[in-house]
């Protein structure tokens, strides 16, 4: 009666269960709560500077604010609370063994995982930024900017804490000190640190996006997008090995 | 069921629980945790039937189960279900249905939807139909719109059983599946394993309950320790722990008298007094216990407790490995 399952209804049953996991009440209202409180913060210091400088002076400090607040902690922490929880909840409560002990490929299981932290922080995310981008009022390259960084850093981040919640026991503190340490230090002071940190791709987006100049914003569009685009292969693949080589309870 | 042919050897040396078609083979099976060995060069074979796997909480039961999923490698030797790895072969593990013994479920879910799930999960032509089928086996209602996080004990593990059930695998692996159950739905669930080993599937059901075995299966694997020390029909088991010496303790209100009364009529083997307890010793717990109240009557002892000390499942596993 049972038979194999193909990919395409493995990634689509992973991704559903996921979701379903994933989106609690509680944590959709903390993370919603979150981005409403940075969004009215970037919207309000932009049009208030707006009132006293002028549009382009108004435009870097709406960039800057969105930047250190949008993409630094708001689409990280998101991210970081979702995807790490895809997998890194099922492994800690015991139930990943009604995934894993299935007659699916490892790789659906990994794709569908990412596609449900995706599909769950990205609204959560981009929803609140941009409102505040088309608050902030200071152009649409602010607005336009803000979806693409946002989408890019949503599936680039969740696809590396997705892989951090299978590795770790405690993703959540591990993610929140790469995020603190790793983006917020070590990515300023070093070469190969910079190029290790997601956040310098999405401020690079915003910085080639807006023709305004960034901390860690210097990389090309092109650059920008492929190679958080690589990052997410890679972090899937890995997925994939150690869903394959997981000792699961 | 076609029974495995098999002996029930006494340790050290437990041999191999031999069957014409193999579907679950274990050879020379260790498994470590750092320093800690959770199972210990074990093999077995086991056939179409119903098996019971024997042994104290902590034996290595859950272990041994794991690996036969292929949830986890062994540190060495070989594991093999219908004749393949179940962790590099995804198609044997869709032959599989295994009710783990942790409580875990997805709490959110009715028990339709999760056994609805387990079925899409496996690819089974009607996921609905077919969980509704396997709820009504485990007398679960699959309309009920309740979450299997409010559920009772014993209700989530017909839930788990329903979910393993649902693919209708060649190979069920469940782990203390009575645990939490009333008398009337272990009774039901044993007649359910039964007719299911009669239709030729292969059950291996674990228990730390020495009665409960009994009625789950006449084939017993008994593990101890992490080591396999007693394999084939669980009467000749049973006769085996029969014969292993008993200690009772009794109280009375001349323990020193009794005892030598007891030693002097071959009703006791051994005698020892112990803050005031009388420890007795005997091969023949029928006789002792015919002969104690009698024999304390004749010598106007006055009896205050009998109470046998070793009839836990310790002691009969500690008996089997170390013959003590």
């Amino acid at each position: 009666m049972s038979g194999s399952v193909s990919a395409l209804r493995a990634i689509a049953i992973t991704h559903r269960l996921l979701v379903r996991q994933l989106v609690t009440k509680g944590r959709i209202a903390a993370l919603l709560g979150v981005g409403v409180i940075v969004s009215l913060v970037v919207a309000l210091v932009s049009r208030a500077v707006g009132e006293d400088e002028s549009a382009e002076e108004a435009l870097e400090v709406g960039i800057e604010v969105m930047s250190n607040l949008g993409f630094t902690i708001v689409v990280p922490i998101v991210s970081l609370v979702f995807a790490s929880a895809a997998f890194g909840d099922l492994k800690e409560d015991g139930t990943l063994v009604y995934l894993w002990l299935r007659p699916m490929d490892r790789w659906p299981i990994a794709v569908g995982g990412w596609l449900a932290s995706v599909s769950v922080s990205l609204p959560v995310t981009l929803v609140p930024l941009t409102v505040a981008a088309l608050i902030a009022d200071v152009g649409s390259e602010l607005v336009w900017a803000t979806v693409l960084a946002c989408v890019v850093g949503n599936l680039a981040y969740s696809a590396v804490f997705m892989l951090l919640g299978l590795l770790t026991k405690n993703s959540v503190v591990w993610g929140i000190g790469y995020i603190l340490i790793w983006e917020g230090l070590v990515a300023g002071i070093s070469g190969v640190g910079e190029k290790l940190a997601i956040r310098g791709y999405t401020r690079s987006i915003i910085a080639e996006q807006t023709g305004v100049d960034l901390y860690l914003g210097d990389l090309s569009l092109g650059i920008a997008i492929v190679v958080p685009a690589l990052v997410v292969v890679a972090a899937v693949v890995l997925s994939t090995l150690r869903l394959r080589s997981l000792d699961v309870a | 069921m076609s029974a495995p042919e098999s002996s029930l050897e006494p340790p050290p040396a437990p041999p191999p629980v031999s069957t014409a078609r193999p579907i679950v083979e274990v050879q020379n099976v260790t498994k470590s945790f750092g320093d800690v060995v959770a199972v210990s060069d074990v093999s077995f074979t086991v056939g179409p039937g119903v098996t019971a796997l024997l042994g104290p909480n902590g034996a290595g039961k859950s272990t041994l189960f794991r690996m036969l999923c292929g949830l986890t490698a062994p540190s060495r030797g070989t594991v093999r279900v219908l004749g393949e790895k179940a962790r590099e072969h995804r198609n044997v593990r869709g032959r599989i249905g295994l009710a783990p013994q942790q409580d875990a479920l997805l709490d959110r879910f009715t028990a339709y939807e999760f056994v609805e799930l387990a079925g899409r999960t496996h690819g089974v032509a009607d996921p609905s139909g077919q969980a509704r089928q396997s709820l009504a086996y485990v007398d679960l209602d699959p309309e009920d719109p309740k979450r299997v996080g409010a559920y009772s004990k014993g209700m989530r593990q017909r839930v788990k059983l329903a979910a393993a059930l649902v693919n209708d695998p060649d190979l069920l692996i469940l782990d203390e599946p009575l645990t939490g159950l009333d008398p009337v739905q272990r009774n039901r669930m044993i007649s359910l394993f039964h007719d299911l080993g009669d239709g030729g599937k292969c059950l291996l059901v674990s228990s730390h309950v020495l009665d409960e075995v009994a009625r789950i299966g006449s084939n017993v694997l008994v593990i101890a320790q992490g080591r396999l020390v007693a394999s084939g029909d669980y009467r000749r088991l049973r006769e085996l722990m029969d014969d292993r010496p008993h200690r009772i303790r009794v109280h009375s209100d001349d323990a020193r008298k009794l005892a030598s009364a007891l030693i002097g009529r071959g009703v006791a083997d051994g005698a020892a007094v112990r803050e005031n307890a009388l420890l007795i010793d005997t091969l023949n717990v029928d006789r002792f216990g015919r002969s104690i109240a009698p024999i304390s009557a004749e010598l106007g002892i006055r009896l205050r407790e009998v109470v046998p000390t070793d009839d836990d499942l310790e002691s009969v596993f500690r008996y089997l490995v170390e013959r003590r």
